[in-house]
């Protein structure tokens, strides 16, 4: 089920384009966020993965063709409370993966409120892929595939079901989502993009820092 | 002191649980269930002390241990007394009543666990067997003596059903099946002999279930093995005895409590004074309610040369035994109580990919073995030879503590400064501080302040959870009060806290347990119920994890630790909106990282890696979701001795630990390096953390969303004098000389921080104008602690200035590329470069921009003076140039 070989991350870049993107995950606390991007960034799996607080950040690279796409992973905490911070991840992303829980049907409408606020607040030409994780624990399913797809279809979202346990589905969401991002400039060097990147907090502190930068 | 071991069952391989965890290993939940034991304390019980787990769910277990038993009574072949029968009765019932208090039963009494102590008197082993492995669920040997067996237990049956997934548990025993099983063993005694020794296990079995068919058990048994004459000459009192404890059915049986007050012990009773439970630290009752004091005094005095280890507790025994090189596994090796095969001879001979192997099946008569083995205490004993007996009763009022300095306390004072992870593990050291502690402690809270003191130097890890208790200021019933909150009615939190827990710390065999678990959820909620103007935030579990771990058996203290720990460090922290005061946390941690280390802070600024990236698990968690437990606790050992801004201190320190890396690296590396924080050493960090703390000025971390200062008559006299390090800015009395709080964005727009003009007068060491009129330095110290720059114009400088204060105005300061301009007081500001620089100046805009400018040039420990030089004005310590000509 795993298909390892038709996107390995990390391959060598021989290719000519370097694409980064910045990617927030978003979901409800507990469904599998952190394990989905360790998964795909360290090819690990702990069962006891900690919750995050605020905001964990990784990186990770994959090859299309003739082009590295190198994420650049915000993985948010799922706590309700910490709402407030998450605009300021996903202002400015490119992607965004929404991950419900597959055994639970709360965190699919939790899910289903994220993508709103995205398709609202988020830049319009944001790339969103809704990932149904857990999909290893089919015998305790609450959300259909077919009800979760038919969702996404009406959204136009990517989505998948996928399992940070089993590595299911994990890299293939990843590569979806790169093959649908748009390269058409590239970048060589990250310090043009390094600017934009980062994670602005509100817009006055990124002037502050322009400022700074300036002196 | 005794360890015997078990096997608890395997699991089956790759079986997950509902929620698509992996299921906890039964030895995991025994764990979780053993602690309880450890609080029962009871003179006719066995004392337990600790458990271990060891390859292939194998448990080992420390207790309180006697070499002798009843079995050695019965071994010689007589009858035993009548007034011997009574009296073991007695204290046997005595010891089941309690346990039965505490909701145990110990289904396996025997002869052989009914341990007679050096005087004669009953203490029962293995009573906790039973509770800990879930009344037999996690283990797959039977727990019970045939021969003892209630019954009752028969007719349940003892096979475990093989299928785990088969929920069929057999109903857990009462109370009462011990009674039956103390029938019988007082039956043995009368007789001088064991019973049912010519029957098969199986008849045996037979055989006392039919004895529910007939009229007289006691007769019939007597019958059966040839001693009716014994029965005959037996006291009615003993006959009453063993006809109510075997009588057939349960509900007829009387329970341990009922035949306690029975009068057939009217005059054994009278004998034993009843038991108090020594009363604990933090319970709201008279400690010194049940003491008494023997009528001569001088009695107290006599025992020269005492066994001074014997009167410590066996907790604190054991824990010393094992510093000094005591390991369990390794005793019952030695006695070949576990005997390990050669590994080649274990392999299995099929294997399944899922890691299910066939073949070696487990030999399943070692699953248990009831041999205890006794601990030497020869090694620890050996290791303390040296060792005064003033060590174990040292003087406490005695404050020079100079008067009898024999060579081991010389030596102590000598190990006092070796590295924290050596004294830890020194016996002798462990020894001194455990009971300087533990009298410490008794005295709670009137030596306070010595307890303070001591914790400084450090905290002996046995009584760390009290010792914090203690530093945190937990007093008053703390029971009732945890008692009294509701943990069980619904929250909407629940879910939360349900989804957290499985992830919190849960490499630790404790927190991991379903024990564990529960606790964790109880203390949680209890928290969230009782603080209704605060809500749940992720990172409250972790936070808690630390107590509920140093106080596994005691929810309300870990409770109250807790409780005690967020208001003072994380005041507001988990208001439902707390952005205001984490905003304002973030921004003078920003401040505390540009005065400490200006190189660091800009270049951090300038790829933008700003603490909200990272810093907000730091602090809201207080580091416990950053680290380990281990160094949760050392970290913490320093904390608690801190007032609630040394975390910045913490925050700058671990910074400066990856200060080279930081440096080297952009964004993106530096925000994984902290996404997966590396190896930190705890003990540099601590270090550091303190003389950082030592090089900030008290205001400089003033925050307006801090603690209010208590209510007068909370902060009573105690307070006051601990010492500056704990005492916070905030609960300082205000003055017009106090900083002023400022709006967040003004806040956030400065480098540096700001100090109040009284911080600059006590380091300036400018008298008061009370003291005479022209402001002198009180002392002529050879190093000035601080540099006043004032960068008004000259002219206002030289109408009226701080005394020691260099004038360089803002105007002429800076080149245009932002270097300092060369001149005679630029060069006085570059000798001063690493001290305490204090911008002073009319204009908030312009000393801001100032100390700005100096980080940027790397001038560390750049602060400005809230309120400028008008707030000094009034006080009258400017320095008025006498007029010239």
């Amino acid at each position: 089920m795993t298909s390892r070989g038709a996107a390995r991350p990390n391959g060598q870049s021989q290719a000519s384009k370097i694409c980064q993107f910045k990617l927030v995950l978003l979901g409800e606390s507990a469904v599998g966020k952190s394990s989905l991007v360790l998964r795909f960034v360290k090819g690990q799996f702990h069962e006891y993965q900690e919750s995050t607080i605020g905001a964990a950040f990784l990186t990770q690279s994959v090859c299309l063709d003739d082009t590295t796409v190198k994420f650049e992973i915000w993985d948010t905490a799922g706590q309700e409370r910490y709402h407030s911070l998450a605009p300021m991840y996903y202002r400015g992303a490119q992607a965004a993966i929404v991950v419900y829980d597959i055994t639970n049907q709360e965190t699919f409408a939790r899910a289903k409120t994220w993508v709103k606020e995205l398709q609202r607040q988020a830049s319009p030409s944001i790339v969103i892929a809704l990932a149904g994780n857990k999909a290893d624990l089919a015998s305790k399913r609450m959300v259909e595939y077919e009800e979760a797809q038919a969702y996404a279809d009406d959204n136009s979202l990517l989505f998948m079901e996928t399992s940070a346990k089993t590595a299911m589905n994990v890299n293939d969401l990843f590569l979806a989502i790169a093959k649908k991002l748009p390269k058409s400039e590239p970048q060589s060097t990250s310090g043009a993009a390094g600017r934009s990147r980062g994670v602005d907090l509100h817009e006055q502190s990124q002037q502050n820092k322009s400022q700074c930068c300036s002196n | 002191m005794g360890a015997s071991t078990f096997f608890a069952s395997a699991l089956p391989h790759d079986v997950c649980g509902s929620n698509g965890l992996p299921l906890t290993p039964n030895s995991i939940k025994i764990l979780g269930r053993f602690q309880i034991l450890k609080t029962i304390t009871h003179p006719r019980l066995c004392q337990y002390v600790d458990i271990t787990r060891g390859k292939h769910e194998r448990l080992v277990v420390a207790a309180e241990h006697c070499e002798k038993s009843l079995e050695d009574l019965l071994r010689e072949s007589k009858p035993v007394s009548s007034s011997r029968i009574l009296c073991i009765a007695y204290e046997v019932l005595q010891g089941l009543q309690y346990m039965n208090k505490h909701g145990m039963v110990h289904r396996a009494l025997s002869p052989c666990n009914i341990l007679l102590d050096r005087k004669g008197h009953v203490k029962l082993a293995k009573f906790g067997l039973y509770h800990m492995t879930a009344q037999g669920v996690d283990v797959d040997f039977p727990i019970g003596y045939p021969s003892y067996l209630a019954p009752e237990v028969i007719a349940q049956g003892m096979v475990k059903p093989s299928d785990h997934t088969q929920c069929e548990k057999p109903l857990p025993s009462g109370p009462k099946s011990d009674l039956w099983s103390l029938g019988i063993i007082l039956f043995e005694l009368c007789m001088g002999r064991k019973l049912f020794q010519s029957l098969e296990i199986a008849e045996r079995l037979k055989f006392i279930i039919m004895l529910g068919c007939v009229d007289d058990i006691v007769t019939v048994l007597a019958e059966e093995h040839g001693c009716l004459d014994i029965i005959k000459d037996l006291s009615e009192n003993i006959i009453a005895l063993l006809k109510k404890c075997l009588t057939f059915q349960p509900s007829k049986r009387p329970t341990a409590e009922e035949l306690l007050h029975d009068s057939l012990f009217g005059e054994v009773s009278s004998v034993y004074p009843p038991f108090h439970k020594p009363a604990g630290l933090f319970s709201s009752s008279p400690r010194c309610a049940n003491l008494t004091l023997p009528e001569d005094i001088s009695q107290l005095c006599k025992d020269e040369d005492g066994d001074y280890l014997a009167e410590r507790s066996i907790e604190e025994v054991y824990y010393l035994w094992c510093l000094a090189g005591g390991d369990l596994e390794k005793e019952l090796v030695n006695k070949e109580i576990i005997r390990s095969k050669p590994p080649v001879c274990t392999l299995p001979n099929f294997l399944l990919e899922d890691g299910e192997s066939f073949g070696q099946g487990r030999d399943r008569s070692s699953l248990l073995d009831d041999t205890t083995v006794t601990l030497s205490l020869c090694q620890l004993r050996n290791r303390l030879k040296d060792v005064g007996g003033e060590a174990f009763y040292p003087l406490l009022e005695d404050d020079q503590s100079t008067l009898s300095h024999s060579n081991s306390s010389n030596e102590l004072s000598a190990a006092a400064s070796l590295p924290l992870i050596i004294r830890e593990r020194d016996t002798e050291y462990q020894l001194n501080r455990i009971v300087l502690f533990d009298r410490l402690l008794k005295a709670y809270p009137y030596k306070k302040n010595q307890i303070w003191r001591e914790a400084r130097v450090d905290i002996p890890p046995l009584l760390r959870g009290i010792t914090w208790a203690a530093l945190l200021g937990v007093e008053g019933a703390i029971q009732a009060k945890y008692d009294a909150i509701d943990k069980d009615t619904p929250i909407p939190t629940d879910r939360q806290i349900e989804v957290d827990i499985p992830r919190c710390h849960q490499y630790d065999e404790l927190l991991s347990s379903p024990e564990g678990h529960a606790k964790f959820r109880r203390v949680l909620k209890a928290w969230v119920v009782s603080h209704p103007d605060l809500v749940y935030w992720q990172g409250l579990d972790s936070l808690c994890a630390p107590f509920l771990y140093l106080n596994f058996n005691n929810e309300a203290l870990a409770y109250a630790c807790m409780s005690a720990f967020i208001p003072k460090y994380l005041y507001n922290f988990f208001l439902k909106d707390n952005s205001h005061v984490i905003q304002e946390y973030l921004t003078v941690f920003s401040q505390m990282i540009a005065f400490h280390d200006p190189e660091l802070s800009n270049h951090l600024n300038e790829i933008g890696f700003i603490p909200d990236l990272y810093a907000i698990p730091w602090f809201l968690t207080m580091f416990t979701h950053v680290f380990p437990l281990h160094k949760i606790f050392h970290l913490w050992d320093t904390l608690l001795l801190g007032n609630s801004s040394f975390p910045f201190c913490i925050g700058v320190a671990i910074l400066q630990q990856l200060r080279d890396r930081l440096l080297a690296n952009g964004f993106n590396e530096c925000i994984l390096l902290f996404s997966d924080l590396p190896e930190i050493d705890i003990e540099r960090c601590v270090r550091e953390s303190i003389n950082l703390f030592r090089w900030t000025p008290k205001s400089a971390t003033y925050r307006q969303y801090a603690q209010p200062p208590r209510q007068a008559s909370e902060s009573n006299g105690t307070r006051s004098s601990m010492s500056c390090f704990s005492a916070d800015y905030q609960e300082a009395p205000r003055s017009d000389l106090s900083r002023d709080s400022i709006k967040l964005d003004d806040l956030k727009a400065e480098v540096s921080p700001r100090i109040s003009a009284e911080d600059l007068i006590d380091l300036c060491e400018l008298t008061g104008p009370s003291h005479s009129k022209t402001p002198v330095k009180k002392t002529k110290s050879s190093k000035p602690k601080l540099l006043v720059v004032d960068i008004r114009n000259s002219e206002d400088f030289n109408r009226g200035h701080i005394s020691g204060s260099i004038n360089v105005p803002f105007a002429s300061a800076f080149t245009a590329e932002g270097d300092l301009v060369q001149c005679p007081a630029t060069a006085t500001l570059q000798s001063f470069k690493g001290r305490v620089v204090v911008i002073v100046g009319n204009a908030v805009k312009n000393t801001a921009a100032f100390a700005a400018h100096l980080v940027k040039n790397k001038y560390p420990r750049v602060c400005i003076l809230d309120g400028g030089i008008n707030k000094i004005k009034p006080t009258g310590l400017l320095t008025v140039p006498s007029p010239q000509i």
